[in-house]
C-alpha cells in the first residue's frame, strides 16, 4: 500500500526549503496523472514518502512576453495555453496541440509543467515545444540553470531534474516572420484520448518559397519526444512548389524505425508518420501559397 | 500518516475539516459531508461523474486530493438549486428527457454549468467540447444537448 505525509505550500521557497530538507519527496501539480497512478497503486510511480503539494504556488502561474521571449509558468493550465491570446497568436501549435488533451476536465487542472516533468512517451506538448525550440528553468535553494527542453527529456519518463529541484519557468522564442507551425495528432477516438501518433512542425519558408530551418518533432513514435534531424535536413533548401512529398515521408518513416528498430507497432507507426508528415506539410505549403 | 485540517467552501458554506493525505475531494464531499450527489465512476477522470466546479471551472473530483483545496470554493449539484428552486439547467433536463438511469446526470449537469458561467450562449460545438469528458451510456446525449441548447438559447 502506498504510504506518505501530505505537504503544501504557496511559496516556491518553502517548497524548495521542502524538497532540500526531506528525501523520497513526489511533487503533485494539476494531478492528471499522478492521482491515477495512486488509484491504481501504478508500478511506474516511484517509492516516496512525502507528497508536495505545489499547485497552489502562485508564483508559479504566470504567462508574459519579456524581450522574445514568451515565459510560462509551470502551473499554467491546459486551458489556459488554448484560451491565452499571447500562445494562440504566438504559437498556435502550442494551443493546437493543448486542446487535444484529456477532457475540459482534465485540461482545466493538467498543467505544462507537469506534461514536461512526466515526460511521457505520448506527452502531447512536447513536440510543439521541442520544435519550438524551448527552454526550461530549474531551481534548487542552490541557484538556477537553464536546459533546452530537448537536453532535459533522458527517457521514457525519465528526465535530468534533480530531487532538489524545481521546474520554474519555460521560455520559448518568438518565431520570426515567414514561420509556419502545425501540429497532427491520431488517438482511437476524438476525446480523451492518448495520442497514438503526433506530429510538431515548424518551419520557415523565405520570399522564394524555400524551406529553412525545419524542425520536426514527432510524439508516440520514439520512446521520448524528440526530434528528427534526417528529415528535417531534406526537407531544408526544397521549394514549396516541387518538394517531393513522398519522398519525405520515406525519409521520416526511415528515421523513425532507425530510432526505434522494428517493433509491434512498427508495421501500423511506419506508414502512419509519412501521412502525418505530409498532412503537416501539405497544409504548410497551402498556407504559403496564400500569402505569396 | 498525518492528518490536514482543510477550510474551503461548499455549495456557498464555509467548512473546516480534517482529511487525510489521500483523501480525495470525492471521497470528502461523498462521505465526510454526506453530498452524494457527485458520482464515483471510473476514478481515473475518464467518465466525469464525479464532476464538480471547482473555483469556477469543471474539474473530476476524483483527482483532486481534499488537501490541495484550502480556500477554494466548490459547488456540487446539490447547490444548483437555489431556495427550493431547481437551476434552469435542471429543468431543462427534466423537460427534455436527458436522463434515463440518471447516474451521468449531476456530472453532465455540472459540465455544462461550467460552460453557461463563462459561456452563456455556447455553440453546440462548444457545448460537446464542454462534455467530451462526460460519458453517459443511456441517451446518447442528444437529448442533453438539446437541454443545454435550449437554455443556451433563452
Amino acid at each position: 500500500m502506498i504510504s506518505y505525509e501530505f505537504l503544501t505550500t504557496q511559496k516556491i521557497k518553502k517548497a524548495l526549503n521542502y524538497l532540500d530538507k526531506f528525501s523520497k519527496v513526489h511533487i503533485l501539480a494539476g494531478g492528471t496523472d499522478l492521482l491515477v497512478n495512486l488509484y491504481k497503486e501504478s508500478p511506474r510511480l516511484p517509492n516516496f514518502d512525502y507528497l508536495l503539494d505545489i499547485s497552489n504556488i502562485s508564483e508559479l502561474k504566470f504567462l508574459t512576453l519579456v524581450d522574445k521571449f514568451i515565459e510560462i509558468g509551470p502551473l499554467v493550465t491546459h486551458s489556459r495555453l488554448i484560451n491565452e491570446p499571447l500562445i494562440k497568436n504566438n504559437f498556435p501549435v502550442l494551443a493546437e496541440a493543448a486542446y487535444t488533451i484529456g477532457s475540459t476536465q482534465i485540461r482545466n487542472r493538467g498543467t505544462i509543467g507537469g506534461n514536461i516533468v512526466n515526460a511521457s512517451p505520448a506527452a502531447d506538448l512536447l513536440p510543439p515545444l521541442i520544435a519550438l525550440r524551448a527552454e526550461i528553468e530549474l531551481t534548487s535553494r542552490k541557484g538556477k540553470r537553464v536546459l533546452s527542453l530537448e537536453e532535459f527529456l533522458a527517457g521514457p519518463y525519465k528526465t535530468k531534474i534533480q530531487v532538489n529541484e524545481l521546474l520554474t519557468k519555460i521560455k520559448i522564442p518568438l518565431l520570426g516572420d515567414n514561420y509556419y507551425v502545425d501540429f497532427q495528432k491520431i488517438g482511437r477516438r476524438k476525446a480523451l484520448s492518448i495520442a497514438r501518433l503526433s506530429l510538431a512542425l515548424v518551419t520557415k519558408v523565405d520570399e522564394k518559397g524555400v524551406f529553412q530551418d525545419t524542425r520536426v518533432v514527432p510524439g508516440s513514435a520514439t520512446p521520448y519526444p524528440q526530434s528528427l534531424p534526417e528529415t528535417e535536413k531534406a526537407i531544408n533548401g526544397k521549394s514549396i512548389f516541387n518538394i517531393d512529398l513522398e519522398e519525405i515521408g520515406k525519409i521520416t518513416s526511415k528515421e523513425m524505425v532507425s530510432i526505434t528498430g522494428e517493433r509491434w507497432s512498427t508495421p501500423y507507426k511506419k506508414p502512419t508518420i509519412a501521412v502525418l508528415i505530409k498532412r503537416a506539410l501539405k497544409k504548410i505549403i497551402e498556407e504559403a501559397k496564400t500569402n505569396e | 500518516m498525518n492528518k490536514i485540517t482543510v477550510t474551503f467552501v461548499v455549495n456557498g458554506k464555509e467548512v473546516t475539516l480534517k482529511v487525510g493525505p489521500k483523501e480525495r475531494l470525492l471521497d470528502t464531499l461523498r462521505e465526510q459531508l454526506k453530498l452524494t450527489g457527485t458520482k464515483e465512476g471510473c476514478s481515473v477522470g475518464e467518465c466525469g461523474a464525479c464532476t464538480v466546479i471547482l473555483d469556477g471551472k469543471a474539474v473530476s473530483s476524483c483527482l483532486i486530493l481534499t488537501g490541495q483545496i484550502g480556500g477554494s470554493e466548490v459547488l456540487t449539484v446539490e447547490g444548483l438549486e437555489v431556495y427550493g428552486n431547481l437551476d434552469s439547467l435542471q429543468q431543462a433536463f427534466i423537460d427534455h428527457h436527458a436522463i434515463q438511469c440518471g447516474f451521468c446526470t449531476p456530472g453532465m449537469l455540472m459540465s455544462s454549468k461550467a460552460l453557461l458561467i463563462h459561456n452563456p450562449h455556447p455553440s453546440r460545438e462548444e457545448i460537446k467540447t464542454a462534455l467530451e469528458g462526460n460519458l453517459c451510456r443511456c441517451t446518447g446525449y442528444e437529448q442533453i444537448i438539446e437541454a443545454i441548447e435550449s437554455v443556451a438559447n433563452k
